[in-house]
């Protein structure tokens, strides 16, 4: 990474509770998060409203170059997406 | 932060240093000192220097003869009446033997670097912050290490076991697999087997569908080996198909396994989203698979793969990623059915577990942590067909309690695993069933494996601690001289990972740790007990990879843990790791062991190994150019 870390406390709140996870809104309208229950640790029971602490620091880009890899997986995600929304959509009229 | 009297013992060859301003005249006791484990980090960011530092054996007790500052190493100019360095020669005299015999070698788990920060106070007239950045949440990320010294008593113990095995082993029960070979899978009007043909019966997916409320739509995919470069959805778990012949119950009498084929399930709800979807293995077969790991398909086999859509938004509930692995297995059941009533002469390999109790060898119990905070994070235990749904209990309605299982229930697909983790540490129903850790020790004429305790791991830390302590009762109770404990993947499992390692340990029972931690999922809790760890990574940087199994429990992983343990029964210490992961630990440990065992491990391939990985190219351009 080319900048220095400048780790800082972030908190949110969560807003969405799952029984595989968990939805939390960064304070200052910074974004959400949406993570897996057991990347979240908790002594009490998860509710809704709780706020949530973590360390983080900026995001930065890595490279220049788009991973091919990626880019096929997101472009085959979204035309799945559609298709299986499509496909939901027929089934419901065949009903 | 001061630290207590006992922390002070265990650290009393280390670096005393001041924890709060301290005046002139008192006498030194443990709480006037800072905890050594954070030393290093305050080294690295230039706020210590530990030049001249006597060690804190040395200076408890002593008068200090000047004022000092906070995070001032005592040093022999400001103390009066210090301990002589007996232990600092003691320690040289040691270090100075060591170099005649092997070099010290750790696999190391680092906890991940910059992740929290270190608050100091310093009262000094005025109040004063400091904020730092800590690169460890616990005694400096330590962990794994493996035989500092190969040790000779371990090895002539072995030969000695070679020789008197059959005569102190005792019998308790055999398993045998039956293997069947498949090479086509087609279609066609009844599931059925002719030769080594499969057909699977037209129209089944009506009947899967109508078996779950939330399953609305399920499509059979036959995926041969050139079809490996197709897209398919994120992979829910891999399973072998398998049934027991006659009445009799898991992990005894006769399974029949088809070889040559696999068992595959995939999904997505109404909305297209994926069942699980974080860091999801969607993509491309083959850029997405680490072939012929315990958990993955081999290269070459055929898979079965569903592809169920579930209810809208219940891809994150636990009814969802239920009703698609309950769906999917109405196919395997019919498959299960022919499987049972095939002809003995289609029989092509025939395997045969005998589980013994070695009693004079060290009593040994495998505690397995499975995952159990809600939906996906489930396993579905003790089924009546291997690996089915059928008959078997949730371990989440279980309360992730610890059951006790024999090594052979367990290799006979007691587990119907929903894994929905990073790809590369999912431990998939497959996994169970080749899981190379009990495989070994079951064989090793070192070790009496008494069983297999499985543990959930839920999602509360009162839970964790709840499961933990049953985990330490239970094991009490076995009265065994050794103890491995595992778990699949990085995450709040590694609370009660700890936890459990712990209740094992204080209980004066060696621990072997074993876990994927590397960086990226480095452990945020540890105890005293968690000093032989080994390390399950196999990514080129210690990430998760999103390839299917890629850093789950391997063969090369469990010879390796083995090792540990004996070195650690045998007396010998257990070096402490590298400050930071490097990846350069593993090899080290397994140059060791083939000097001392003559077992040579090939590094195992990883993402590199597969396409299009920048390297993987490169790698095969300099193949062809060779070739050339």
């Amino acid at each position: 990474m080319k900048y220095a870390d400048k780790i800082f406390h972030m908190e949110g709140v969560i807003v969405e509770i799952h029984d595989g996870s968990v939805s939390i809104d960064m304070k200052e309208r910074l974004g959400s998060l949406t993570i897996p229950k057991r990347m979240l640790f908790c002594d009490t029971k998860l509710q809704i409203g709780q706020r949530i602490g973590w360390s983080m620091s900026y995001p930065e880009q890595m490279d220049g170059e788009p991973v091919e890899r990626y880019v096929r997986t997101i472009e085959n995600s979204k035309a799945n997406k559609k298709m299986y929304q499509q496909r939901a959509k027929e089934i419901k009229n065949e009903y | 932060m001061s630290i207590s009297k006992e922390t002070a013992l265990e650290h009393k060859n280390d670096p005393a240093v001041l924890c709060c301003r301290a005046e002139e005249g008192i006498v030194i006791e443990a709480h006037n000192l800072e905890d050594p484990q954070i030393f290093d980090d305050l080294v690295d960011s230039g706020l210590l220097k530990l030049d001249g530092a006597l060690t804190i054996g040395q200076v408890l007790g002593a008068k200090l003869t000047k004022t000092c500052d906070s995070l001032t190493p005592l040093t022999a100019d400001v103390l009066d009446g210090y301990g002589k360095a007996e232990e600092a020669e003691e320690k040289e005299a040691v270090k100075k033997d060591l170099l005649h015999k092997q070099p010290v070698r750790s696999d190391e788990i680092v906890s991940a670097g910059n992740t929290g920060v270190l608050k100091l106070h310093i009262g000094e007239g005025k109040d004063i912050d400091i904020e730092l950045p800590l690169g460890v949440s616990w005694g400096n990320g330590r962990i794994i290490e493996l035989p500092s010294e190969p040790a000779e008593d371990v090895r002539n113990e072995s030969a000695v076991s070679g020789g008197t095995a059959s005569e102190s082993t005792k019998f308790v029960r055999s398993l045998t697999r039956k293997h069947f070979k498949i090479t086509e899978v087609l279609r066609g009007p009844e599931t059925k087997i002719e030769g080594t043909t499969l057909y699977i019966r037209e129209g089944i997916e009506k009947e899967c569908v109508e078996s779950q409320d939330l399953v609305v739509d399920l499509h059979l995919d036959i995926i041969t080996p050139d079809q490996y470069d197709t897209y398919s959805n994120t992979i829910m778990d891999v399973l072998p198909i398998a049934a027991k012949e006659g009445e009799t119950d898991l992990g005894t009498g006769v399974t029949r396994v088809l070889d040559g084929v696999i068992f595959m399930i995939t999904g997505v709800d109404e909305r297209g989203v994926q069942i699980g979807e974080f860091g999801a293995s969607e993509g491309i077969l083959n850029q997405n698979i680490m072939w012929n790991r315990p958990g993955c398909p081999d290269y070459g086999e055929i898979f079965i793969k569903t592809d169920v859509m579930i209810k809208e938004k219940t891809n994150m509930e636990r009814p969802g990623p239920i009703a698609a692995h309950c769906a999917s297995d109405v196919i395997v059941q019919e498959i299960r059915e022919v499987l049972k009533e095939l002809d003995e002469s289609l029989v092509v390999d025939t395997e045969v577990f005998e589980q013994v109790r070695r009693p004079e060898k060290k009593k040994t119990v495998i505690v397995k942590e499975i995952m159990g905070q809600g939906a996906m994070h489930d396993n579905y235990i003790l089924p009546m067909e291997p690996v089915g749904v059928i008959g078997a209990k949730p371990n989440v309605d279980l309360g992730n309690v610890p059951i006790v299982v024999s090594p052979l229930e367990l290799l006979d697909g007691c587990i119907h695993a929903l894994t929905c983790i990073g790809p590369s540490m999912k431990e998939t129903s497959r996994h169970y069933w080749r899981e190379p850790l009990i495989m070994d020790v079951m064989e090793d004429d070192d070790f009496d494996l008494c069983a297999v305790v499985l543990v959930g791991s839920p999602q509360i830390n009162s839970e964790k601690a709840y499961v933990s302590k049953r985990v330490g009762m239970t094991v009490e109770s076995m009265d065994v001289d050794c103890a491995f404990v595992t778990t699949e993947g990085a995450g709040n499992n590694h609370v009660d990972f700890a936890s459990h390692i712990e209740q094992v340990g204080m209980r004066g029972i060696p621990v072997v740790g074993i876990s994927w931690c590397a960086l990226m999922g480095a452990l945020v809790v540890g105890n005293k007990y968690m000093t032989n760890m080994i390390e399950l990574n196999k990514s080129e940087d210690g990430m998760e990879n999103e390839i299917l199994g890629c850093n789950t429990l391997c063969h090369e992983d469990s010879i390796r843990a083995r090792a540990m343990m004996k070195h650690v029964l045998a007396g010998g210490k257990v070096a402490a790791p590298d400050k930071k992961w490097n990846g350069s630990a593993n090899a080290e440990n397994a140059d060791i062991i083939d000097a001392v065992e003559g077992i040579k491990m090939e590094r195992l391939p990883n993402e590199t190994s597969l396409p299009p990985n920048e390297k993987h190219i490169q790698r095969e351009k300099e193949k062809a150019q060779g070739a050339e």
